[in-house]
């Protein structure tokens, strides 16, 4: 075999993307293709006529896109998958099986509905944030907990995450029928959320803007979003444009030397002006045109946070020493030690902070979604299973679980329609739900199924091991 | 080696059993007394005699399914197969038999009676759990033996397709419009052991689930460490690689242990329904199959242990239920956390040192 | 007379090697036939095929002359034919009893009718196990819990769990890898009372000297193909090892003399638990200097493991202390030991060495990701890593279509250099980290399970080391890679060191005795463990 060419640049000759991307999507679609064929089968076989599965996927299909608000529903119920898949990704990429996230759900979103309304009037731009942080680090100290045992007594943290669900949805009730119940109203729930903390609906954006501090926290956002890709896009300049730099002359020189500080501190002049530009100009811009005006559509800025929830867990796993840490003890935890690494520190971290991606998605529900601003007593979410297939369907890549979360997302949302015009029960979903599990997790299956050759890949390897760790 | 040296290293290992089991035995009587005296403390004292009976009665009748599925949990790891969809298993075992329960009362009735009837429905009840468990544990073995797929996943696949079916069976057949059924299985006294003072009430005036349950801690014991089956299952459990060098058909054994081990586990959600409550609510089984697990681990993969474990957390199950009796004014859901947070203690407790069959978890790859 | 056991044109292909290529083989009635080859010539596939566990693509296999189809290993206890792996296939947790008869129980009578769950009679199988036991001066005890036994006792109970099956055709695989050179002797003497009593057995080694010890005839293998076979009379060991390599092979490295300095590494008194709370180590004290190779010879289980994991940080040192450039480092953690200079060639490159599912690129940072220049802060530079990994890759002539390829799918001897690459460019300060005292290597069984190119390639490496001034720790099983490598030799056994000798004035025979635990002063075997 021969040895590398000379020229690196040559060495990095990997497959077309094109060809790769076709690589990643093959599994999961056939998967998904076939889960849905079996679907079908079972509507055929208890209904007894063809035709109602015609009737059930037209449903669903209309459900989930077609109908008024239909889109931006799935959406909606994309949202806390997001969240959930992501905490479960983050956790298989450490080597854990945090399957805890419906408990972490709870506490987050219960910590979310007390600090939204523990404290009256303050403005959203500290507000909201707070409440955020609030129910992020209940779902991180609710997944810590069983990390730490399992770092220090090597309990499996299957169970004890499992244990702690089951502690959780007595907790959340206890909480919410005693000491936070609501003062008023018949029904049992939490007290409504200050204005501040609110998850703003998109429809309400543009009075929201007509607030200063709003505003002022939006151009804060924008701008350090804008800081962030003007650093990214100038190091990728600097890394192409430097090795090729060859400074002939004096003046040359200079103008290098100049370019190069241009360079090295423009994002944070873009950013600072895109925040003043955003400050200023939003408002009245938005007052003056805004796309969505329906008052009865849910979607809401958490589609924004799911987004960038998303990119930063990418940025976080395979561009930083901390997401390497994390992925080394989740591929080997003995070569991990061998390097340096700390498994306690790796496994606790791993945990939290997939604990709290769940205990955002019980944050947003709360304040983002729910018609009351509060967590009623008899709310259940059922949302954590399906992470589990969302995670792995997207291969545990926060880009993939963005796809699957919404069509998992998407599939949820029409199931209503889907039951009222065909009288097919919800539960075919959770059904072929089951199924996409089985052929993502076995993707042996689906070669046997499709009589597809090739030996096992690499990431056909188990995700999880046995209980002594 | 010397006839005498033998005898020495003999009796030398027979001291040390039995010393580390009498070490146990006062841990777990310590263990009682003081759990007894908190929970009299509780309740302020108010627990006689007929109380106690009853709390440890309820706490064998609790510690039933968790031990089914902890034997599940023997059978299936001893050979090397994870098992995380017991909940399942027991989840869709509880469906079909109370389906079968009831659905099969109105067929009988009226050719043999009420309490004939009633008897075959229920029996048949359980041999329909059963065969619903062996079904799923089948798809388990297959997707994780054959296909190799990461066995808690597929475990956790069984769980999923369990919730979604048993909901849907739910919803369109049994949550409303049901016929009367012939009820759950009557107390089933045994003869002159019933009459034992204090030991009598607990252990022989139980149901037949029970009874089975206590035959079985005997049998699987006896299975795997006195036959040749047993010799092979370990082995296989352990060393796959070394049994297949002398002829063990590996994946055979695995097959068989991970279908027996299904069947165990039917008989533990047919407790649900026909031992527990004469009905059937979603969601029933309330992570009692996790719960077994525990238990298993906690008894070191031995049957026995694995029931010592159930029993511990039975026993944490009806203390919570006498607390709500006699404490009405504490909000229920506080002492219900009590079970699940003893399940984590007594994992933290235990796993460090306990061992599972080195080849647990991992697919065999012949050659 | 028919050969005893023939392989005829076998042919085994799997993804990506052609593991044997129209092999031919015979094993006489009678003899002791030995197959010699390096690492990954197709000896142990061939063997496995006659056994039964993989089937060939093509070929026969006669026993007795007659034609067989051998499916399985069953079928091959069947025909006479057992086999004694090179990793035992012995089940820790239970008992000799249980290990040998499993497959064969003995049942109690009684309860045969009840099939699989008939019930154990381990007492007729532990008579019939001390009857042959007796028979072929093969000292086991049958209660005994395997996991407990010493190597050299496990490897008796495999060989006695073949004789169990009437074995008439007994398959050694490198039964001498886990023994001592008098042990090795020993066993030799046991196999040719077993052929007297008529067996006939192939042995597998890669050593050219047992097979002059006690080989009928020689069979050579190389690249998956049968080069030839000779009688030991008529072949030298130049032969022998230019017919395993297919060209003429140095069989000593040649290097200058050592030029030692101050110390670098010191140990005193350390005392070391294994994983059951046993003493491993116990008292070791000894020292490295800078510019010498001190090799630590002795049969694996001696305590070299747990030596090596407290020296790198991986395992708690129970007593004594040690010291890296006059720093105390006894309870150091490995980052701490990076930073000081400490490069580490783990025993199980799979295990400890290297991550198999990442990239190339990953796995030569693994343990300078947190610092300059791979990383600024928490973000990693991947330029910079890449240039590196580049750079390494080159230097180190590891095989690999790119620095994205995964480890995992890297040859043993690529992997290890990609290992080798790491750690010494560390000690050589290329990651632009300076240090300023003598660097230490400690390198633990380096070229376990390699090819002869790159085990030559390892050896240079590593003198190349020392003579920058490195202070070197090997750690190996490997009598012939010590006598090699190393300047000064220490014999480990049962947690001691039992002496420490110049490697110019060395002999095997010393090296042997004192890794039997025999002192000079006792002559007799050494009374402690």
């Amino acid at each position: 075999m021969a040895n590398l060419a000379r020229n690196p640049v040559s060495a990095r000759n990997r497959v077309s993307p094109l060809q790769r991307i076709l690589d990643l999507l093959s599994m999961p679609a056939l998967a998904l293709v076939t889960a849905f064929v079996l679907g079908a089968v079972v509507i055929f076989l208890t209904s007894g006529r063809l035709e109602t599965v015609g009737e059930a996927y037209w449903g669903l299909l209309r459900g989930a896109f077609l109908k008024e608000r239909g889109f931006s529903e799935s959406l909606v119920a994309a949202i806390p998958y997001v969240f959930l898949s992501l905490g479960l990704a983050l956790g298989f990429k450490t080597g854990l099986f945090n399957i805890g996230v419906e408990g972490q759900f709870y506490m987050g979103a219960i910590a979310a509905a007390w600090a939204g309304q523990a404290v009256q009037g303050v403005p959203a731009i500290i507000h909201l944030p707070l409440t955020l942080l609030a129910g992020a680090l209940g779902g991180a100290i609710w997944a810590g907990i069983p990390g730490y045992l399992k770092a220090k007594t090597g309990a499996h943290e299957v169970i004890s995450t499992m244990m702690m669900n089951y502690v959780a949805f007595r907790l959340t009730e206890f909480l919410i029928s005693g000491p936070l119940r609501a003062p008023s109203g018949s029904t049992i729930q939490t007290p409504r959320i200050s204005p501040g903390a609110e998850l703003w609906s998109l429809w309400d954006i543009p009075a929201r803007l007509a607030d200063p501090l709003n505003a002022l926290a939006v151009g804060l956002g924008l701008g350090f979003l804008a800081w962030l890709i003007a650093r990214a896009v100038s190091r990728r300049g600097q890394e192409s444009g430097a090795s090729g730099q060859s400074a002939t002359s004096e003046k040359a020189g200079r103008a290098v030397r100049n370019s190069q500080f241009a360079i090295r501190n423009s994002p944070l002049l873009i950013g600072i002006a895109v925040t003043i530009i955003a400050f200023l100009a939003l408002p009245p811009l938005t007052r003056l045109w805004w796309p969505f005006t329906d008052q009865y559509d849910r979607l809401h800025l958490g589609l924004v946070l799911a987004v960038l929830a998303a990119v930063a867990v990418w940025w976080l796993l395979w561009k930083t020493t901390i997401g390497f840490e994390l992925r080394t003890v989740g591929a080997n935890p003995n070569a991990a030690r061998y390097a340096g690494m700390s498994i306690t520190r790796n496994v606790v971290l791993g945990m939290a902070l997939s604990g709290a991606l769940a205990g955002l998605a019980g944050t947003v529900e709360v304040v983002g979604v729910s018609i009351c601003r509060c967590l009623p007593l008899f709310f259940s979410s059922g949302y954590g299973f399906d992470s589990i297939a969302i995670a792995l369907l997207g291969r545990n890549n926060p880009f993939g679980i963005l796809a699957s979360s919404f069509l998992f997302g998407a599939m949820r949302n029409g199931a209503d329609l889907m039951e009222l015009s065909s009288g097919v029960s919800k539960y075919i979903i959770s059904l072929i739900q089951a199924l996409v599990l089985l052929f993502v997790a076995a993707p042996a299956v689906v070669r046997w199924l499709y009589r597809i050759k090739g030996a096992a890949r690499a990431d056909d390897a188990p995700l999880t091991r046995g209980w002594g760790g | 080696m010397n006839a005498e040296l033998r005898m020495q290293t003999g009796a030398r290992v027979f001291w040390l059993k039995v010393r580390r089991s009498s070490v146990t035995l006062l841990l777990s009587a310590f263990g009682l007394v003081a759990s007894w005296a908190l929970l009299n403390l509780v309740i302020g004292g108010q627990c006689g005699s007929k109380c106690v009976e009853d709390t440890l009665a309820q706490t064998l009748r609790v510690a039933t399914p968790i031990a089914f599925a902890a034997f599940c949990g023997v059978l299936c790891e001893r050979a090397g197969v994870v098992d995380i969809g017991i909940e399942g298993k027991m989840l869709m075992s509880a469906m079909v038999a109370y389906g079968v329960n009831l659905f099969g009362f109105q067929l009988f009735q009226d050719g043999m009676g009420p309490a004939a009837a009633g008897n075959l429905s229920r029996w048949l009840a359980v041999v329909a759990a059963v065969a619903v468990a062996i079904l799923l544990g089948g798809l388990h073995a297959v997707v994780s033996i054959r296909f190799k797929s990461d066995q808690i996943i597929s475990g956790t696949v069984i769980n999923i397709l369990a919730i979604g079916v048993t909901g849907y069976m739910y919803r369109s057949f049994l949550s409303e419009n049901l016929p009367a059924g012939p009820g759950t299985f009557p107390l089933a006294p045994i003869p002159l052991l019933s009459q034992i003072p204090v030991l009598g009430p607990i252990f022989f005036q139980q149901k037949p689930l029970t009874y089975i349950m206590l035959l079985l801690a005997f049998g699987i014991t006896w299975m795997l460490f006195y036959t040749q089956w047993g010799l092979r299952v370990r082995a296989v459990g352990e060393h796959p690689r070394a049994a297949d060098t002398l002829g063990v058909n590996v994946l055979r054994t695995r097959y068989i242990n991970t279908l027996v081990g299904g069947a165990v586990a039917g008989l533990g959600g047919a407790w649900f329904t026909l031992e527990a409550v004469d009905v059937f609510s979603p969601l029933m089984t309330n992570g009692l199959g996790f719960i077994g697990l525990a238990a298993m681990i906690f008894g070191k993969w031995n049957p026995f242990g694995a029931l010592i474990g159930a029993l511990i957390f039975g026993l944490g199950s009806s203390v919570t239920a006498t607390i709500s009796i006699f404490r009405p004014d504490i909000p229920s859901q506080i002492p219900q956390m009590l079970p699940y947070l003893l399940t984590i203690i007594v994992l933290t407790g235990v796993v460090g040192r306990a061992v599972a069959p080195a080849a647990d978890g991992q697919a065999y790859e012949k050659g | 007379m028919p050969p005893a056991l023939q392989a005829i044109g076998i042919t085994k292909c799997f993804p990506g090697v052609l593991a044997n290529d129209h092999v031919d083989f015979a094993l006489a009635q009678g003899e002791i036939h030995a197959l010699l080859g390096e690492n990954g010539a197709g000896k142990s596939t061939l063997m496995n095929i006659l056994y039964g566990l993989y089937q060939p693509d093509e070929g026969q296999i006669t026993v007795n002359g007659q034609p067989v189809k051998i499916v399985s290993p069953h079928d091959a206890i069947a025909r006479g034919i057992g086999m004694v792996h090179q990793h035992f296939m012995l089940v820790p947790p239970l008992t000799v009893t249980e290990n040998i008869m499993l497959g064969q129980e003995s049942l109690v009578g009684a309860t045969q009718a009840l099939g699989s769950l008939a019930m154990l009679n381990r007492r007729a199988a532990a008579d019939r196990i001390r009857t042959l036991s007796q028979q072929y001066g093969l000292a086991v005890d049958p209660d005994a819990t395997v996991g407990d036994l010493p190597v050299g006792a496990q490897q008796r109970v495999e060989i006695i769990k073949a004789l169990y099956r009437s074995a008439e055709i007994l398959i050694l695989d490198e039964p001498t890898a886990v023994l001592t050179p008098q042990e090795a002797d020993e066993l030799f003497v046991i196999m040719r009372g077993m052929v007297q009593q008529g067996k006939s057995i192939v042995f597998i080694t890669h050593k050219l000297r047992e097979v002059f010890a006690v080989a009928d005839t020689i069979s050579v293998m190389r690249a998956g193909a049968m080069v030839g076979s000779v009688k030991p009379a008529q072949a030298t060991r130049e032969l022998l090892a230019e017919m395993m390599v297919g060209r003429a092979v140095i069989l000593a490295i040649d290097k200058a003399a050592a030029q030692p300095g101050a110390p670098v590494l010191q140990t005193d008194g350390l005392r070391v638990l294994d994983d059951r709370k046993h003493v491993a180590v116990d008292g070791v004290s000894l020292e490295v200097r800078s510019g010498e190779i001190l090799g630590v010879a002795g049969v694996q289980g001696n305590g070299q493991t747990e030596l090596a994991e407290a020296l790198t940080g991986l395992r708690r040192v129970a007593g004594g202390n040690i010291t890296l450039n006059g720093h105390d480092t006894t309870h150091a953690t490995p980052r701490q030991l990076v930073e000081a200079g400490m490069g580490h060639v783990p025993e199980d490159r799979h295990k400890h060495g290297l991550v198999l599912a990442f990239p190339i690129r990953d796995n030569i940072v693994l343990c300078t990701y947190y610092r300059p220049p791979n990383s600024h802060g928490v973000v990693l530079d991947y330029p910079a890593i890449e240039r590196q990994a580049e750079e390494l890759v080159r230097v180190f002539d590891v095989r690999t279509p790119s620095i994205q390829t995964t480890a995992g799918s890297l040859s043993g001897g690529n992997q290890q250099k990609v290992i080798m690459a790491r750690e010494l460019s560390r000690l050589a300060g290329q990651d632009g980290v300076q240090t300023r005292e003598p660097p230490f290597l400690i390198a633990s069984q380096p070229t376990r399970g390699l090819d002869v190119g790159s085990i030559e390639f390892i050896h240079r490496r590593i003198v190349e080391a020392r003579d920058r001034g490195a202070a070197v720790l090997l750690i190996s099983a490997e009598l012939d890679e010590i006598m090699s490598l190393s300047d000064r030799i220490a014999v480990m056994y049962k947690g001691h060191v039992l002496a420490t000798v110049d490697a110019r004035a060395a002999t095997r025979e010393q090296l042997g005795l004192l890794m039997a635990g025999v002192t000079p002063a006792s002559g007799k075997e050494d009374a402690r463990g």
